[in-house]
């Protein structure tokens, strides 16, 4: 286990800023809950095993007692690197994503199925989306009552989605929910 | 009575009666001699006027004579009875007149008088303002009647014979006038002019064709150096102008058509109309020139206003709106609010223009505005919101075109069936019928006054493009912030309006036309709006400081909002960015320098009104609200607590923050502590706070929210599972302006009921009555108190040295008590041992 270098940290933080934007900020400097630190320690990035953990400092601090073969892993697992070493979030990011995001897309009740299967999201689906979207954004998707479901890239921009056709792509599929059950060997 | 009759009679006293036989009573003379003007006067006078008066009234007609004599003698009886209601009461006029003709006349004249009076009253309303600062006639009652009479009665004539003047009398008659305006004082010389305006004005209205001409002496009067005479003039010429002027637009005969021979009728319609045309466009151009004075600025804006008020469709209509719109925002509250109404009535009417004037005005103005650079009062822009746009028009025209086209052809196609029967001869005639009444149809669309409906969708997009044309330079003009900056020390001096005066009407009326702009402009709408309302990404480093006041920002989230959902039934867009501005404007209003109205309004359309909100932003919401109630007037209060009532009906998860523990449970998300300082809502953690401030709310001294606060936090024994079960009728809207009239109704009941609790407070505490209280501490001062607090210690010191004393002496005493008993008991015991 060991900090991100230079170069990992500008891909984790590049993909990170495309979903929360300026609120990227509030995620690297959020004070932890949990720890004996009475100024409460942050959280911080590592990496072990070619995957990027979100873990408080004193929780990195105590993992230092187990040997680095044995560590399965600390914190939140937030993403991989993968072997050309471009970095690459995963389903687990959704909450710390969720909690923190710019863009947001709301699914109508019969399109969260769909989308917890792999598919992309329909205009069709769309229940509900923030304004300013652009296309190439990270948009994270919610159903109608506000449960995150995962997260993708937006294909079109909210005024495109006006004139859309009904079957037309909003949200490319990065992640769901649904990961948890298909990939859990994976995970 | 002769002598006077005289006077006022000229025509009375003809031939028949001499000298001596009139019977002089002893008062009329009397009366003369006190008052020798008028007999100089008189003197004057007469000779002129009788000699005219007799010829004049043997040129006419035995009928003609004959009833000129009845109104002459009319009028003497109208004269009569007014100048002895008022001034005083001779004797000799009391009784009866005998005419000429052994007609009796009593003071009964009322209908004519009645007449004569209306005339006056015309133009005296036209007269009365200027009158008011200048017309205070200095001569008495009697003698300006006196005098008016005499003119007036000329002026008649004048008018009467105007239309055969046979050039030996004109010039007579110039003789006469001549003479007559020298011997006229100047106050003479005004109610002469009044009262010939009057007549010219009333001659013109009776009979517009025979007395056009009478149109051009009108002009000339208003070219007169007293400035009284010319608004006069102005003034009955509008008077004038409206009473005449046609339903239609004239159009001159081109020079083909002139040469064409025509009637006698359509001569002379041509000629009146010319004439009418001529002397309008004259006056146009008076009233332009005019305009430019000071001293006449007030009645000529007044006159455009109110003609282009009147006949908005006749000609020179452009030049009349741009004279409007050029004054639309004066400095001076009365042109500006005149020019407002015209321009107002202008887009209200609009079936009187038929829609061209209003898209010119729009022009006009939009092009003034940018004439300007958006520095105008707000009330130019206002007048916008008057405009109404009429949606369905040409929907139903072209869906009932198209059913008749189909009839059309059925028609035509039976039709063609039958003409293969049919001999060529008839097919002719038919074709020449359709020719014809085609071309009837086109004449007639022509010549009709109200243009299609295509042409009026023409006109309403065009006009609709004007105006949203203006509105999005005036938005982006006070989004550039160098234009601003360099005009924010020259407009902080001039007033309170900030350096975008015309944003907040702007803002209302894209508010009011927001379901009319195009979904292309709405991406660069919201742009504008989002950098109004202050919000800046906070990785843009660059924090733009808005020069916009609260209320605006406001008001641009409120646009913001109204435009999103009145285009967008399909998609449904969350304006995250503008829920967070609202959030921190929040704390940045104050009750007294903000509008109440549009904090209410906000949270009517924002959060009220919005159909799904985040769990963590309507956390947000409630908690900064709460807050908010707690510091601020009971109709702010008010309209915050029933929005929060109504997102906890509506978010059941919401209702955690009833319960009494805080931490928020599995809701709370990665916040795990509440910060009231966040600026974003969904990062503020509200869901791990307590809505206690609503227990606070409870005692508050308003009755009606403590009751809804209390019923508030009765919501959380409501089952969550059972979600919307009674929704709140009453919008925030609604509970503020019904809260803010309570406050001016609860004012003054105010003070009784403090007394009442002071008095209440009173039986607690011991009753000093304030002016004792105030008596006890201007009679003391420093010295005494010294005095007073040195004489207190030095007696407590003394009961303390005197305790001290006396324990003492206690002490002592009981120690020698105790030393006889020792020496006693000793005694004894020595005794018992001896």
């Amino acid at each position: 286990m060991r900090p991100l270098d230079e170069k990992e940290t500008a891909a984790v933080f590049e993909k990170l800023f495309k979903f929360t934007g300026p609120n990227l900020k509030h995620i690297v400097e959020r004070p932890a809950v949990e720890g004996p630190d009475d100024p409460p320690g942050r959280y911080c990035f590592r990496l072990h095993k070619n995957r990027v953990y979100y873990a408080s400092e004193s929780l990195v601090r105590r993992s230092t007692n187990v040997s680095r073969a044995r560590l399965a892993g600390i914190g939140t697992c937030i993403g991989k690197f993968t072997h050309h070493g471009s970095f690459r979030l995963t389903v687990q990011a959704l909450d710390l994503l969720a909690a923190h995001a710019r863009h947001k897309v709301w699914l109508k009740p019969t399109a969260e199925m769909s989308f917890l299967y792999g598919n992309s999201v329909l205009k069709s689906g769309l229940g509900r989306i923030t304004d300013n979207v652009k296309s190439g954004d990270g948009v994270v998707v919610f159903s109608m009552t506000d449960v995150p479901l995962g997260f993708g890239v937006a294909a079109r921009s909210t005024q495109d989605c006006r004139k859309a056709h009904a079957d037309a792509i909003v949200v490319n599929h990065q992640a769901d929910a649904g990961e948890y059950l298909r990939n859990e060997a994976e995970l | 009575m002769g002598k006077k009759k005289k006077v006022i009679l000229p025509p009375e006293l003809p031939q028949e009666v001499a000298d001596d036989e009139v019977e002089v009573s002893d008062e009329d003379v009397d009366f003369v001699r006190e008052n020798l003007k008028y007999a100089k006067f008189l003197t004057k006078l007469d000779t002129n006027s009788i000699n005219r008066h007799v010829t004049r009234v043997a040129d006419h007609k035995e009928d003609e004579l004959e009833a000129l004599y009845e109104k002459r003698n009319r009028k003497a009886a109208l004269l009569k009875s007014k100048e002895e209601d008022e001034r005083y009461v001779d004797p000799v006029d009391a009784l009866p007149i005998k005419t000429l003709d052994g007609e009796l006349q009593y003071r009964t004249a009322k209908g004519s008088k009645s007449g004569d009076i209306t005339n006056e009253n015309k133009s005296a309303s036209w007269i009365k303002d200027s009158e008011k600062d200048t017309g205070v006639v200095k001569l008495t009652k009697a003698e300006r009647r006196l005098k008016m009479k005499k003119s007036r009665k000329e002026a008649k004539k004048l008018a009467e014979e105007e239309t055969k003047v046979d050039p030996a009398e004109e010039k007579l008659h110039s003789e006469v006038l001549a003479k007559v305006e020298e011997d006229l004082s100047a106050e003479e010389l005004f109610a002469k002019k009044k009262i010939r305006l009057a007549e010219v004005g009333m001659a013109l209205i009776e009979n517009p064709e025979s007395n056009i001409k009478s149109l051009k002496e009108l002009l000339q009067i208003c070219d007169d150096d007293d400035h009284n005479i010319v608004k006069l003039g102005l003034m009955s010429l509008l008077a004038v102008f409206k009473d005449i002027i046609p339903g239609y637009r004239i159009r001159l005969p081109t020079e083909k058509e002139l040469e064409m021979t025509v009637s006698k009728a359509v001569q002379q319609t041509r000629s009146y109309e010319s004439t009418l045309l001529h002397s309008y466009k004259a006056y146009l151009q008076k009233l332009i020139t005019l305009d430019k004075q000071p001293t006449f600025h007030h009645v000529a804006v007044r006159c455009m206003c109110s003609l282009l008020d009147a006949v908005p469709h006749f000609n020179f209509r452009e030049s009349l709106l741009a004279n409007v719109v050029k004054n639309i925002s004066s400095s001076d509250d009365v042109v500006r609010k005149l020019c407002c109404e015209a321009i107002t009535s202008l887009f209200i009417n609009e079936g009187k223009h038929g829609g061209q004037a209003t898209l010119e005005a729009v022009r006009l103005i939009a092009a003034h505005v940018k004439f300007h650079d958006c520095q105008l009062h707000p009330d130019s822009i206002d007048v916008f919101l008057s405009l109404t746009f009429d949606e369905d028009l040409g929907k139903s025209e072209s869906k009932e075109e198209k059913v008749k086209h189909k009839k059309k052809r059925r028609w035509q196609n039976q039709e063609g069936s039958n003409q293969v029967q049919g001999s060529d001869r008839k097919k002719a005639r038919q074709e020449l019928m359709v020719k014809t009444r085609e071309e009837v149809n086109a004449d007639f669309k022509a010549v009709s006054f109200v243009p299609g409906s295509e042409e009026r969708r023409r006109m309403q997009s065009e006009t609709l493009s004007a105006v949203f044309e203006m509105y999005f330079r005036i938005l982006k003009h006070s989004m550039d912030p160098s234009v601003s900056r360099s005009k924010v020390n020259a407009v902080a001096a001039s007033g309170a309006s900030g350096s975008h005066p015309l944003l907040a009407s702007c803002l209302n009326g894209l508010g009011k036309f927001s379901h009319l702009i195009d979904l292309d402009f709405m991406g660069d709408l919201m742009g504008c709006l989002k950098k109004l309302a202050g919000y800046s990404d906070h990785f843009d480093g660059s924090s733009s400081e808005s020069c916009l006041s609260v209320s605006e920002r406001f008001q641009c989230c409120l646009v913001a909002f109204r435009v999103m959902r009145n285009n967008l039934d399909a998609l449904n867009v969350d304006l995250q960015d503008f829920f967070v501005q609202l959030y921190n404007l929040l704390l940045e209003y104050r009750p007294d320098r903000d509008r109440g109205e549009v904090l209410a309004e906000a949270l009517k359309t924002m959060l009220w009104e919005g159909k799904q909100h985040d769990v963590q932003r309507a956390a947000a919401f409630i908690k900064r609200l709460a807050t908010f109630s707690l510091s601020f007037g009971s109709a702010e209060a008010m309209a915050a607590l029933v929005t929060i009532k109504h997102l906890l009906q509506k978010n059941s998860k919401c209702r955690n923050l009833l319960e009494n523990d805080a931490g928020g449970g599995s809701f709370s998300g990665l916040v795990v502590k509440y910060q009231p300082e966040a600026a974003d809502p969904n990062l503020s953690g509200a869901l791990a706070s307590v809505l206690w401030e609503l227990s606070l709310l409870a005692k508050h001294y308003n009755p009606s929210i403590s009751s809804t606060a209390t019923s508030i936090s009765s919501m959380a024994s409501m089952d969550p599972a059972q979600n919307q079960v009674y929704l709140s009728t009453t919008s925030p809207l609604q509970a503020f302006k019904d809260l803010s009239i309570e406050r001016e109704l609860f004012k003054p009941t105010g003070k009784p009921v403090s007394l009442n609790r002071k008095r209440m407070r009173g039986k607690d505490f011991v009753i000093i009555s304030p002016d004792e209280v105030q008596k006890v501490e201007n009679t003391i001062d420093e010295e005494e108190v010294k005095c007073r607090l040195e004489e207190h210690f030095m007696v407590l010191r003394d009961i303390a040295e005197n305790e001290r004393l006396r324990g003492e002496l206690n002490h002592t005493l009981s120690s020698i008590k105790l030393y006889k008993e020792y020496k006693r008991q000793k005694k004894q015991r020595d005794t018992s041992n001896t």
